[in-house]
């Protein structure tokens, strides 16, 4: 199976130039069977289901329980996994998927069409974080057999688009487990059963999570790891020590902190890289609440982000994971990043201007007005980059103070209860910008919705284009309709997303067939295996 | 004046309580000269990230992963722990004293109602309800200094209570009775005088608690992240704590100083005070 997905790699020669070379090292090796997958899993989940919560903290377990309908390549081109094969009509209202024949869920019930039905009417459709914006037009899904699902949208539905969503948007659940019941409160949302390569065992809570191999996958002969074991360890440091000891594997989505990337990076027995996280890029936001009439004001929110040295922090802070960013579309993502955008490169000088412009001179102690910010309560770089405000912000006479939250304090006095002046956190940018990335600047997102419009902002011009984009079915229109999108965020600035990074996995040596996609860590592993 | 020489001198026979003193003093000098010594904002970005101590003239004890002067932040952290403890201390005493003392005095229903309330206070381990209200109420400084201060009354409160039972049938509390003074100037003129001794001297634990609990707030990044204090500083080095130790390490000792020399010094008081003791 592998030498045969390799064989088909290479014959298309714009795939081959994009082949991960590392990985050749490997090819010749036979894969060993047997053997415990180890994952480090940092915080608790109240869902573990991908069909109804789209983030990186489910994937990493659902992703090997249940399997969506279609995956990436390494190449990162949409890849067969449920679905064999699709297309959409002219009109781009009607996608059919041709299914995969013969594969069974975890308790012997065929999987199906009305699998699919079930799961995109009543999950993607109703509660999937960003599958309801991405599914609003969807209005049936009809079944003519056991193995076709025939998608049918009020509006064009860009072919790209969904194929590009799907991945992390299109996992199926089994109808015949959640039809009747409330979904939300399914037993199976903490206990998932899937078509995957691995069986949900036991989740105890606080401790661990285990999966044992499925024998009746329907990729033959496959997974090789008799089971994966995910270890809740919440503390970073104890993480990195069982990394080093051997206790864990594979450490994914930057959950150690940066001084050990860099320690264990310089460990022979540790692959530190961001390969295989490609298809998440995050960047760190600044969002400005626009109910304070002082950063209603264009010029200082301008000022602001002219105040802050982003190559310095970067260099001094987040090392070599990170790069300066450009706006909410990254520069991983080829297919849509617009160059030559509007910037706010550091200008001190030029932000203390614009500041006094906008009529807000310095006062006693040369401060010139006093902003709250809140920080995400994940990820150490969120907490340095939030330092590294208060502190640049502090050199043009803004004062600003921290305000710690645990997440579903964060959570509810920014996205809901709008009480901030300052926020920060992460945007993650899913392979197109319609999947998770346009909700951060179209008006009338539904109140108390995270990482969406609620800064009071609304702006006609571009709600007008982020709809046209879309629904637009050529290719390089919709590219040109995103670059008017980011040419309208990045100089109107309701909020600014000046770095961009990629996770990064930790991975233990003795791991092959890894960081084989763009999404690997979110992915099935049934090719993973664990060399002796 | 005579009294306070031989008080003096009874501290001070115990050379453990002298070095606590020099300590304690050494911390209070740390304090009041931090803006003459350090006077840029401790939290503003002194320079690059993670330098050791001694590798640049500028940062005698380095700079932290956030970039910030280390030595700057341990004396201006002075104050802040200082600060918490001394002002927590107050606040957890007054409590103590005025819960205390009336249920000593009083006794029957009154003593029976105000012990409970204590007991309760007592049953719940104080971390977590500091932990408890910090979450409800927030984590800037004055609601963690009280929040330090609501949780650590309760030994108080027993301690007191305890020597008013000795004392509140005493002959001179009777006489004053006799004399028909108040309740309230009898509690506190009288009585509350000849029971201080060994409160102060437990206050110097409660004391040392309190910067402790800060700093194991710090510690878990739930104290206020605004101000620079120790446990702070250990909280953001336990990130890099596996390479850079110094950044956890230069604030633990701070800490481990303070709490020593509170110790000490209350150790001492308990000597020099405690008359039983003389001559031991």
């Amino acid at each position: 199976m592998e030498m045969n997905r390799r064989a088909l790699l290479l014959t298309s020669a714009a795939l081959a130039a994009n082949v991960v070379a590392p990985e050749a090292a490997f090819a010749q090796e036979q894969p060993r069977r047997g053997g415990i997958m180890t994952v480090h899993f940092p915080t608790e989940q109240r869902i573990l289901n991908p069909s109804l919560q789209a983030s990186t903290g489910v994937y990493i377990v659902g992703g090997k329980i249940q399997e969506p309908l279609v995956d990436l390549d390494a190449a990162g081109n949409p890849a067969p996994c449920l679905a064999e094969s699709w297309e959409a009509t002219p009109d781009g209202k009607t996608i059919t998927f041709k299914l995969r024949q013969g594969v069974t869920w975890h308790d012997g019930r065929p999987f199906t069409s009305a699998d699919v039905q079930f799961t995109a009417m009543e999950m993607w459709k109703k509660i999937l974080n960003y599958g309801t914006t991405l599914q609003l037009f969807l209005e049936a899904v009809d079944t003519p057999d056991a193995h076709t699902a025939i998608f049918r949208y009020s509006r064009p539905m860009p072919l790209n688009l969904l194929l590009r969503a799907l991945p992390d948007l299109g996992y199926v659940s089994a109808k015949h487990i959640y039809e009747g019941t409330d979904i939300r409160q399914n037993p199976a949302n903490t206990a998932p059963m899937g078509t995957g390569p691995f069986r949900f065992v036991q989740y105890e809570r606080g401790q661990f999570i285990i999966a044992d191999r499925n024998p009746n996958y329907w990729r033959n002969n496959m997974p090789y790891l008799d089971r994966v074991v995910w270890r809740v360890v919440s503390d970073r440091s104890a993480a990195a020590a069982q990394m080093e000891s051997g206790q864990l594997l594979f450490s994914p989505f930057s959950a150690l902190s940066i001084a050990d990337f860099t320690r264990l990076g310089r460990d022979p027995r540790f692959e530190v890289t961001t390969r295989g996280n490609e298809g998440n890029a995050r960047t760190n936001t600044l969002e400005f609440n626009f109910r304070n009439p002082i950063l209603a004001d264009i010029r200082v929110r301008r000022a602001i982000a002219h105040a802050l040295d982003i190559p310095f922090f970067i260099e001094n802070f987040l090392g070599p994971f990170a790069k300066v960013g450009t706006g909410p579309i990254p520069t991983t993502s080829p297919d849509f990043y617009p160059a030559n955008m509007p910037q706010y490169p550091f200008n001190r000088a030029q932000a203390n201007r614009m500041l006094d412009e906008a009529g807000h001179r310095r006062g006693a102690g040369g401060v010139r007005f006093n902003l709250r910010l809140n920080p995400a309560p994940w990820g150490e770089d969120i907490a340095l980059w939030s330092t590294f405000i208060q502190q640049s912000l502090n050199e043009v006479g803004i004062r600003v103070e921290i305000v710690r939250l645990d997440a579903a304090g964060f959570l509810r006095t920014v996205y809901n209860d709008w009480n901030f002046d300052l926020a920060t956190g992460w945007h993650q940018y899913r392979n197109d910008p319609a999947v998770s990335t346009t909700v951060w600047y179209r008006s009338g997102q539904p109140r108390g919705a995270p990482w969406t419009n609620q800064w009071g902002w609304t702006d006609a011009e571009t709600d007008q284009v982020i709809d046209a984009a879309a629904t637009e079915l050529d290719t390089a229109r919709r590219k040109a309709l995103y670059a008017d999108f980011v040419r309208r965020a990045n100089t109107e600035l309701p909020l600014w997303m000046p770095i961009e990074q990629i996770f990064v996995s930790v991975i233990n040596r003795r791991l092959r067939n890894h960081s084989n996609t763009p999404r690997w860590a979110s992915s099935s592993w049934h090719d993973l295996w664990l060399a002796s | 004046m005579a009294a306070l020489k031989r008080f003096a001198l009874a501290y001070l026979r115990n050379p453990a309580a002298g070095l606590g003193l020099l300590l304690l003093i050494g911390i209070i000098a740390m304090a009041l000269t931090a803006d003459w010594f350090f006077p840029r904002d401790p939290l503003a970005l002194a320079g690059r990230p993670l330098q050791w101590p001694g590798a640049n003239p500028r940062f005698a004890l380095g700079t932290d992963n956030s970039g910030r002067d280390i030595a700057a932040q341990i004396f201006h952290g002075a104050r802040v722990s200082l600060l918490i403890g001394l002002v927590a201390t107050s606040i957890a005493v007054v409590i103590g004293i005025v819960i205390g003392a009336l249920a000593g005095y009083y006794g029957g229903v009154v003593d029976d109602v105000l012990m409970r309330l204590t007991e309760a206070f007592q049953t719940l381990p104080n971390f977590l309800l500091l932990l408890v209200l910090v979450s409800i109420f927030g984590s800037e400084l004055t609601t963690v200094v009280v929040a330090i201060g609501v949780v650590s009354w309760p030994a108080t409160a027993r301690l007191t209570r305890a020597e008013f039972l000795s004392l509140r049938n005493r002959e001179f509390v009777q006489a004053c009775r006799g004399l028909g003074m108040g309740d309230g100037r009898i509690i506190f003129r009288e009585i509350l005088p000849n029971a201080l001794p060994p409160v102060i001297v437990y206050a110097s634990v409660v004391m040392a608690v309190a910067i402790l609990l800060e700093s194991a707030l710090a510690f878990l990044r739930l104290s206020d992240p605004n101000v620079a204090s120790w446990g702070n500083l250990i909280g953001l080095g336990r990130d890099v704590l596996r390479v850079q130790w110094y950044v956890s390490a230069i604030p633990g000792i701070a800490i481990l100083v303070t709490v020593l020399a509170v110790s000490l010094v209350g150790q001492g008081l308990n000597d020099a005070l405690n008359p039983r003791l003389k001559g031991r």
